[in-house]
């Protein structure tokens, strides 16, 4: 893997990191729930993960992310960025969350 | 209680295509062995967008540190991308038959005194007095003492009233023969997913083993 470059994107708190993430996880939910008959799994697994991402924001918001860790933070928020297809948009409602906590080093 | 092949209808001959494709296989064997995020990095690159592996190389910094030199991480990007390079339709075929063998692979190191036979693929199962399900279970073991029927989903959307009647219903109905069934169904997915998945099911569930993206290695455990 290359050095990673500095870029004001590249978020260097868990704090930082989560409060962009929260904009990406949003940005997913408004495609998924273009699939009507999912509207509310779409809300609940928001919810859900919204509530995990409280909970490690409250724990660590101010700790300094090692530049590799936001580097891989602003590359998944891209990633699920791209997204444009409602169904792939709520299966990423539940991938998103889970590489974001992996790349701050937490568990789902 | 009885095993039975499946009638092969046109889905499941072409289906049959797939799930021979060496790929499959391969994919499956990696993510037999691999670590929980290893096998979070296969779900996100099967249904990502990108597929350039040095943008997923940055997304996983732990797998892929500077010298790591994590060759099974590699190897499952490498498999990964190979899926996410086919077409939509077919990726979900492809995503859909790694879970099964990732299951039975799994399944078989839990059982490792059974024979061959004892784990197959696309059975239905059949209970005297009881009209049989039109769909066939993804794996099943076929032990005495020890059978299972086992469903195989690659998201908690997958979780439906359907899958989870079909699995209830073969285990009340084994228990109503005095045998013992096993419902277990498979997501790759996490397990907070799938709790929210089921939260808004009202069809049984309490009977059903549900194993998610981090619990893939109780499959393994030797059965009790």
């Amino acid at each position: 893997m290359p050095p990673v470059e500095s870029s004001p994107a590249i978020p260097e708190t868990i704090g930082a990191a989560i409060d962009g993430a929260r904009d990406t996880l949003e940005g997913l939910v408004a495609l998924g729930e273009e699939v009507d008959d999912e509207w509310q799994y779409v809300q609940d697994l928001a919810d859900a993960w919204r509530d995990r991402l409280d909970v490690v924001e409250a724990g660590r918001s101010d700790e300094a992310l090692l530049p590799e860790r936001g580097a891989a933070v602003e590359r998944v928020c891209a990633e699920a960025g791209l997204i444009e297809d409602p169904h792939r948009a709520i299966d990423w409602l539940s991938t998103f969350p889970q590489v974001l906590l992996a790349a701050l080093g937490e568990r789902p | 209680m009885r095993f039975q092949d499946a009638a092969p209808d046109a889905r499941a001959i072409v289906y049959a295509g797939i799930q021979s494709d060496p790929l499959v296989a391969r994919a499956a064997a990696l993510l037999a062995d691999a670590t929980y995020e290893e096998r979070l990095l296969a779900r996100a690159v099967m249904n990502g967008e990108s597929t350039d592996a040095e943008s997923w190389r940055i997304m996983f910094p732990s797998l892929f540190a500077a010298g790591s030199g994590n060759e099974r991480a590699a190897a499952i990007l490498d498999a990964s991308l190979a899926v996410a390079e086919r077409g939509e339709q077919v990726r979900s075929q492809f995503r859909g038959a790694i879970v099964e063998a990732l299951t039975e692979l799994l399944l078989r190191r839990g059982n490792p005194a059974a024979p061959p036979t004892a784990i197959r693929r696309e059975r239905r199962i059949l209970f005297d007095g009881v009209r049989a399900e039109i769909h066939p279970y993804d794996v099943t073991i076929e032990i005495d003492g020890a059978a299972a029927a086992v469903d195989c989903k690659w998201g908690a959307r997958g979780i439906s009233a359907d899958v989870l009647h079909q699995l209830d219903d073969a285990r009340t109905h084994a228990a109503d023969d005095d045998e013992r069934l096993r419902a277990v169904l498979v997501i790759f997915d996490s397990l907070r997913s799938c709790g929210v998945r089921l939260e808004r099911q009202t069809a049984p569930q309490a009977g059903t083993e549900i194993v998610g993206l981090e619990t893939l290695d109780d499959l393994a455990a030797p059965a009790s």
